[in-house]
């Protein structure tokens, strides 16, 4: 069964232009002008259950919002999407009950009060028996390690420790899927994996769908299984992550030591006829740029033959650069086509 | 029943918060009551150049007074979301209540209750009794059930009305400046209708109804004046009902126009 299931959803607001100047505030006094602004583009995908999948896109692409459609927050301007097998803002208080959700930005716990009666009072409002509240609390406790924090006020709770109360709080009824904005976002690099590891087993335990939208691409790199990315609004890239990378990496890099001084036109001169590029890093080391239109095992042999080399090092391209790539040099129209033509 | 415990549940959460500034809750009962003493004031002082308003004696206004406290007071312990629109609104606290499986509104309402404010009510009792007791008026049992169905009428009067002023901001993109406005109008309420002109008399009984949440059903237990005021009282639950359903009405409709804030 799917548990997402979206349709040619789209959301536009309704923004008011502000004109400059008094004079132009006074005009906006008496005569508003507003201009539609579509913040998701027809976008369609399905996630079946128990899959974790990542949304990405730079700020303002559409994610929250998109985010904010599924958890019937917000109502679509146009377009189906089922979810849970609920449509999310018609049978909203029904639906909530079936998904967790967490905004890393904003906290669902009281302020002054006791974590733990943040969580009771959350147990009457998903009508949790006693029972299986217990239960379920114990698990996620000794999971996330939160044993001593459950009498603190949230108010003296740290970021790492409030988050992770957080996660508690949004999966104390047992939902089966879990929306997640921004996890991980200001959180230091023990909880970030702490929460990851606890996301990861828990969808394998549980079968928990997952969907979470993080600008960390480790966090995607060590949970999900499938990204989607937007971008102004539409679907840019739908699929597996090791296929985003081979499919926008430019290439790889390759490292040489080698055994003596080396000259950068004495290397050009080895791999002549193929479109690579040199860098010297230091007398003895170089740097080597093979794109994948040329054969590594070419580039290699060339380089092999002409040089006595020590130590040799391949790098791939990491996800956050390639990631920066799209979003800056505006190749979003580019991978728009190529997803197009594929 | 589920929103009795709910509301139960959220009462013992406000305890627990506010016990911990419990001078807080001291200054706020203080200074309702001394906001309610000085409208107080105002209508002695009135009544020291006049003998009697539009038909009214001074008994009778502060009787009058004295029960527009009570339902007020109610209304200001359960409905008192006077922030509603910077705090839900503009700062997006909407996405968290939307995302719980309860009615928003009465999610906003249990976590902005306020019991201090029921201290009015009991201080208003406290003045209507004495005034009951000064004019002299016969007392039957049935008067403090007919009491309670009043009250609640009023309460409801009032929710409803600010239900609907608190759903504008679903609509509007800046929080307006309607509240304030609306707390002016509600005062003329407080006193004998028959004083103002018959546009304004029509606005506050039947647009506006804030006339039924003091002087209409006030009037109910106090001598029958000439133009008769008391006819209506009975009429106030039914008011309740209509106002607070058309008020929840408009609210479920602006809950579907929320755009939600920012990120």
């Amino acid at each position: 069964m799917l548990a997402i299931d979206v349709k040619d959803l789209r959301k536009d607001f309704r923004v008011q232009k502000n004109r400059e100047g008094l004079s132009g505030a006074l005009k906006d006094l008496f005569k508003r002008e507003y201009r539609e602004v579509r913040a998701v583009k027809d976008i369609s995908f399905q996630i079946p259950q128990g899959e974790i999948c990542g949304y990405i896109g730079e700020n303002g692409a559409g994610k929250s919002t998109t985010i904010k459609m599924l958890t019937g927050i917000l109502v679509p301007t146009a377009g189906s999407l089922k979810v849970n097998g609920y449509v999310p803002y018609k049978d909203r208080e029904k639906f909530v009950n079936g998904i967790g959700v967490v905004f890393g930005q904003r906290s669902q716990l009281w302020w002054d009060i006791g974590v733990i009666e943040s969580f009771q009072l959350l147990r009457k409002v998903y009508r949790v028996s006693e029972q299986d509240f217990k239960k379920r609390l114990d698990n996620l406790v000794e999971r996330l390690q939160l044993g001593d924090l459950l009498n603190r006020p949230v108010r003296k709770l740290s970021l790492g420790q409030r988050m992770r109360c957080e996660l508690v709080a949004s999966l104390l009824h047992n939902p089966s899927i879990l929306f997640l904005d921004e996890p991980t976002i200001g959180l230091d690099i023990v909880v970030k994996t702490e929460i990851r590891d606890f996301l990861m087993q828990m969808n394998k335990e549980e079968g928990t769908t997952i969907l979470l939208t993080t600008h960390d691409l480790q966090d995607i790199e060590a949970l999900c299984s499938r990204v989607i990315m937007l971008d102004d609004g539409q679907i840019i890239y739908d699929g597996g992550l090791d296929e985003l990378k081979t499919r926008w990496s430019k290439g790889r890099e390759i490292q040489f030591q080698f055994a003596a001084q080396m000259k950068l036109a004495r290397l050009q001169e080895l791999t002549q006829g193929l479109a690579v590029d040199w860098s010297m890093e230091n007398e003895v080391t170089a740097k080597l740029f093979v794109p994948h239109e040329v054969s590594v095992s070419e580039a290699m042999a060339r380089v092999v033959s002409g040089a006595d080399i020590r130590d040799i090092k391949i790098f791939e391209t990491n996800t956050d650069e390639i990631v920066r790539g799209i979003y800056q040099s505006g190749s979003a129209d580019i991978a728009k086509k190529e997803v197009a033509s594929s | 029943m589920r929103y009795a415990v709910l509301f139960w549940e959220y009462i013992k959460n406000y305890a627990k918060t506010r016990l911990t500034y419990r001078a807080d809750f001291w200054i706020e009962v203080a200074s309702d009551l001394l906001f309610q003493f000085v409208n107080l004031i105002f209508i002695l002082v009135v009544f020291q150049h006049t003998p009697s308003l539009g038909g009214w004696s001074e008994l009778e206004v502060v009787f009058v007074y004295g029960f527009f406290m009570i339902p007020y007071g109610l209304f200001s312990t359960f409905f008192g979301i006077w922030n509603f629109s910077e705090r839900y609104i503009v700062k997006g606290e909407m996405d968290r209540v939307l995302t719980r499986p309860a009615h928003s509104l009465f999610q906003v309402l249990f976590e902005n209750i306020d019991p201090p404010s029921m201290v009015g009510s009991i201080v208003g009792a406290g003045i209507m009794a004495y005034c009951w007791t000064q004019m002299g008026l016969p007392f039957h049992l049935t008067d403090l059930l007919l009491m309670l169905v009043l009250v609640v009428g009023a309460t409801l009067i009032y929710g409803g009305l600010y239900t609907a002023l608190n759903a504008v901001s679903f609509y509007s993109d800046a929080p307006t400046g309607i509240v304030p406005l609306m707390y002016n109008i509600q005062n003329y309420g407080r006193y004998p209708v028959n004083i103002y002109n018959k546009l304004i008399r029509f606005v506050l009984t039947w647009l506006l109804p804030f006339a039924f949440v003091g002087v209409i059903p006030a009037s109910y237990f106090l001598e029958k004046k000439s133009d008769d005021l008391s006819q209506l009282a009975l009429l106030t639950p039914v008011m309740g009902l209509i106002v607070f359903g058309l008020g929840l009405a408009f609210w479920n409709h602006g809950v579907k126009k929320y755009r939600g804030a920012g990120s």
